[in-house]
């Protein structure tokens, strides 16, 4: 498990997982505040978060559906088929990765973890390759399309980029002192 | 849906820059409490059932084993079934109550753990006094909490007599480049005497300049 208190664990976890209820539940009011019984009849059909579709699923109390985009026959997988670099899988799964390898082990679907490799080393190189190229106007477009964890990836070539063009130059001869540029920040 | 209140805690965190810190967000923060009681109020009936039903079970069976006619037995069966169905569905209540119970108190720790962080780290950054619009952000005891820890730093530094938070980052050249932005007049510095007269642009030894950036007399000029 990740670190306790991973702030993207934690939102990667909150992704919906669609699930059926094998079972009646008492005293829950999950989804329908209007509802008087307080009571969730087996076989309602809900979106749950995943952290807690993973307790619930491996005690059997509900049966899941892999989310779209990871299923076998998903428009999704076609599309990363033909163009992996080009697919919005922001709009998909702002966690894509992170609840692709969660989900994966849970339902034993040993094809998740090949497609995830395959999208990740195709986009991965897209993505250092556009860090390199992409002008300022254009950038925030591309963006749209990444996951959290790309758009970190895209972030962290773009500044190496810089030290490196920076370092190439000579750059500037004087560094700040942090003590210097901290006066003219405040105001 | 249970945890939206928590997890809106956890984002907002996360949307906001990184080192920077918004305001403490005492209203969602105390909704996710009362969330956690609300939760604590249905868990307790639930537990209460399944400890009944359980007894209820266990009678029935000793009630079996002394014996009993076919009939009988046919019809404690389906009154077990329907039992343990009961006791099924009051876990699965309880579960769902108890694991929203565990992911509010992450999402809580988590959001208090990474404010406790960069609040750790402007201790490095600013000296022992907060500028005030950085502590009105804070709740009453994250600016105890700085309070402790800059004085934790404070007391270190004094032990081992050497200032550490001047500096993060090592000074590449002993001098620097300034404007003058005040008449200060004629002084005596660590190596020159100098006429500071207002705009002109000269090198300083960087101790030297210090003090007068920090008032407000002069401003570095980076190339």
């Amino acid at each position: 498990m990740a670190n306790y208190y991973d702030i993207d664990d934690i939102l990667a976890e909150e992704e919906l997982i669609p699930s059926v209820f094998q079972h009646d539940a008492n005293g829950v009011g999950l989804f329908d505040s209007s509802d008087d019984t307080n009571k969730v009849e087996a076989g309602s059909r809900v979106e749950l978060p995943f952290w807690l579709v993973r307790e619930l699923y491996l005690r059997q109390f509900i049966s899941i559906r892999v989310p779209s985009c990871f299923d076998r026959d998903s428009k999704t997988r076609e599309e990363i088929g033909a163009d992996a670099a080009h697919v919005d899988l922001r709009s998909r799964c702002p966690y894509f990765y992170e609840l692709g390898c969660k989900i994966a082990p849970l339902v034993g679907d040993k094809t998740i973890g090949p497609f995830l490799l395959v999208a990740f080393r195709i986009r991965y190189r897209e993505v250092l390759i556009k860090a390199h190229t992409l002008t300022l106007a254009v950038a925030p477009k591309y963006l749209t399309l990444l996951t959290n964890e790309e758009a970190k990836l895209y972030e962290a070539g773009q500044s190496s980029i810089a030290a490196f063009k920076k370092w190439r130059m000579g750059g500037p001869r004087f560094q700040i002192a942090p003590v210097l540029g901290r006066k003219r920040k405040l105001t | 849906m249970y945890g939206r209140k928590a997890t809106e805690l956890v984002k907002e965190f996360a949307s906001s820059e990184p080192g920077q810190l918004s305001t403490f967000n005492n209203d969602v923060f105390a909704q996710v409490l009362e969330e956690c009681n609300g939760h604590l109020l249905h868990l307790e009936p639930l537990m209460m059932n399944i400890q009944e039903n359980e007894n209820k079970l266990r009678d029935k069976r000793s009630e079996e084993e002394m014996g009993m006619s076919e009939d009988e037995r046919g019809n404690s069966e389906a009154e077990k079934m329907l039992i343990q169905s009961a006791i099924k569905s009051d876990q699965f209540g309880a579960l769902i109550h108890h694991l929203s119970l565990l992911r509010n108190k992450r999402c809580l720790m988590a959001y208090v753990y990474n404010r406790a962080e960069v609040i750790r780290n402007l201790g490095w950054m600013v000296d022992s006094v907060l500028p005030e619009e950085i502590e009105e952000k804070l709740s009453g005891t994250e600016k105890e909490y700085f309070k402790k820890h800059a004085n934790t730093l404070q007391s270190y530094m004094a032990e081992v007599d050497l200032h550490l938070t001047v500096d993060m980052v090592p000074p590449k050249d002993p001098y620097i480049k300034v404007r003058v932005l005040d008449d200060i007049g004629e002084v005596v510095l660590s190596d020159q005497v100098a006429n500071l007269a207002r705009h002109a642009i000269m090198f300083l030894r960087r101790t030297d300049a210090e003090q007068y950036i920090t008032q407000g007399q002069m401003e570095e000029l980076t190339s």
